[in-house]
């Protein structure tokens, strides 16, 4: 399976976000220097689970609900 | 530059006149001792917050300084509220969400519920603790408000730093202020560096050491001095005017080298695998600086005040080439205080860069 882990990534932004596009950036480098760079990440890329579990707790901390 | 801690808080109690401050922030160079320093500003502003840290450098409205005190005072003209609070133990996790709570407790809402654009936070956290990645990682995962700060110094002995919350004074430790300011504010993270157009990808580290092991599946040094056509026994000559940047779209956030180790290459702030570094090279200080504070400036409008958390390294740099004058004088014109930090806090934890709260 491919794209959880961008399609995850995409969800925290957005979520984070909550309507206000100047976040962007900031929550983009939030998750880069978490080891996350949404740019690295495609539909294509691989479902691993160590990412998603990571990216999981990244969530929670972040109190966000995927 | 006074010679006691009764001199210099009469001094500073001198020049801020008649005002009444609900919120003092003041950096000290470390020769003043902590306990000391930290009770006779508090006493001296007892109706303020009142906050600081050890040093390793001082700026003051257009100068340079060592061994100095500076401080600026907030009254509810330019900072409605203030809320603060001691991380006591940086390294625990639950140490920092006492602190957060703290805060959340005064101000009577969550962090994550504040307005970003109404709130600011700021932050000085011991120098030497090494932990201020994941004290940033946290903050940043709490709240959407920007908390901007330094790690405080001791003057380049490398012994112990401080900060300091309401007359007491704590080493491994932080103080976070939540700041309601009354107008607009801005923030500057600025850093004179361009990239070479080399990446190097950490492949193997130990993050809590912010050590990288290998860079490029190579040993660190010898990737680091091969990127830069020199020998390992030169490469750290190369440190100060060649750091690495973790690339965050069109910009960078700069992990500084600090010593090889074997092969190895020890840093100022943590990295981890897979992360994009680009290999940077070092630009004009001045002229960076400039370009940034008066771009900013010009935003906002004007600007009343100014928070400058300077890099050590980038301190030193100018006193090398002897640009302190000229730095010191980008800040001429505005009311500014700053100090030569171990470390700056923005998003994350950063080298050789300046961080700087405006307010307009």
């Amino acid at each position: 399976m491919t794209g959880e882990i961008k399609r995850m990534i995409d969800l925290i932004i957005e979520k984070r976000l909550n309507g206000y596009e100047v976040l962007k950036n900031t929550t983009r480098t939030k998750l880069i220097i978490k080891g996350f760079n949404p740019d690295r990440w495609t539909s294509q890329s691989e479902d691993d689970p160590a990412k998603i579990a990571e990216l999981k707790q990244i969530a929670r901390d972040m109190g966000i609900e995927l | 530059m006074a010679s006691s801690v009764e001199q210099a808080v009469d001094d500073i109690k001198g020049q801020f006149g008649e005002i009444s401050p609900n919120l003092v922030l003041f950096f000290a160079s470390s020769r003043y001792d902590p306990a000391l320093i930290s009770r006779g500003m508090h006493d001296a502003f007892p109706g303020a917050q009142v906050i600081g840290c050890s040093t390793a450098g001082e700026i003051a409205s257009g100068r340079v300084l060592k061994d100095a005190i500076v401080a600026m005072a907030f009254d509810e003209r330019t900072v409605s509220g203030v809320a603060c609070s001691v991380v006591t133990d940086v390294t625990s996790p639950d140490s920092l969400m006492g602190a957060v709570r703290e805060i959340e407790e005064k101000i009577g809402a969550p962090l994550r519920d504040l307005d970003f654009r109404k709130y600011v936070g700021l932050i000085l956290i011991d120098g030497l603790s090494g932990a201020e990645e994941h004290v940033m990682d946290r903050l940043g995962d709490l709240t959407n408000v920007v908390f901007i700060g330094g790690s405080a110094g001791d003057d380049l002995k490398f012994q112990s730093t401080y900060v300091y919350l309401n007359g007491e004074a704590y080493t491994n430790a932080a103080v976070l202020a939540l700041l309601k300011p009354v107008g607009e504010f801005g923030i500057i993270k600025t850093q004179s560096f361009r990239p070479l157009g080399i990446t190097l990808v950490p492949t193997k580290v130990n993050e809590e050491r912010r050590e990288v092991i290998e860079f490029n599946n190579m040993p660190a040094a010898v990737a680091y001095a091969r990127a830069l056509g020199v020998s390992v026994e030169e490469a750290p000559k190369r440190f100060m005017h060649n750091p690495v940047g973790l690339v965050t779209g069109d910009d960078f956030f700069v992990r500084s080298p600090r010593k090889i180790e074997g092969e190895s290459i020890l840093f100022y702030c943590m990295v981890k695998e897979g992360m994009d570094l680009a290999l940077l090279e070092s630009t004009d200080i001045v002229a960076d600086t400039r370009k940034a504070v008066e771009e900013k400036v010009r935003q906002l409008g004007g600007a009343s005040a100014l928070i400058n958390f300077h890099c050590i390294l980038r301190a030193l740099e100018l006193e090398e080439i002897g640009h302190n004058e000229a730095y010191g004088s980008i800040f001429a014109d505005i009311p500014t205080i700053g100090f030569s930090t171990y470390g700056e806090e923005y998003i994350g934890h950063i080298n050789q860069t300046s961080t700087m709260l405006l307010f307009k």
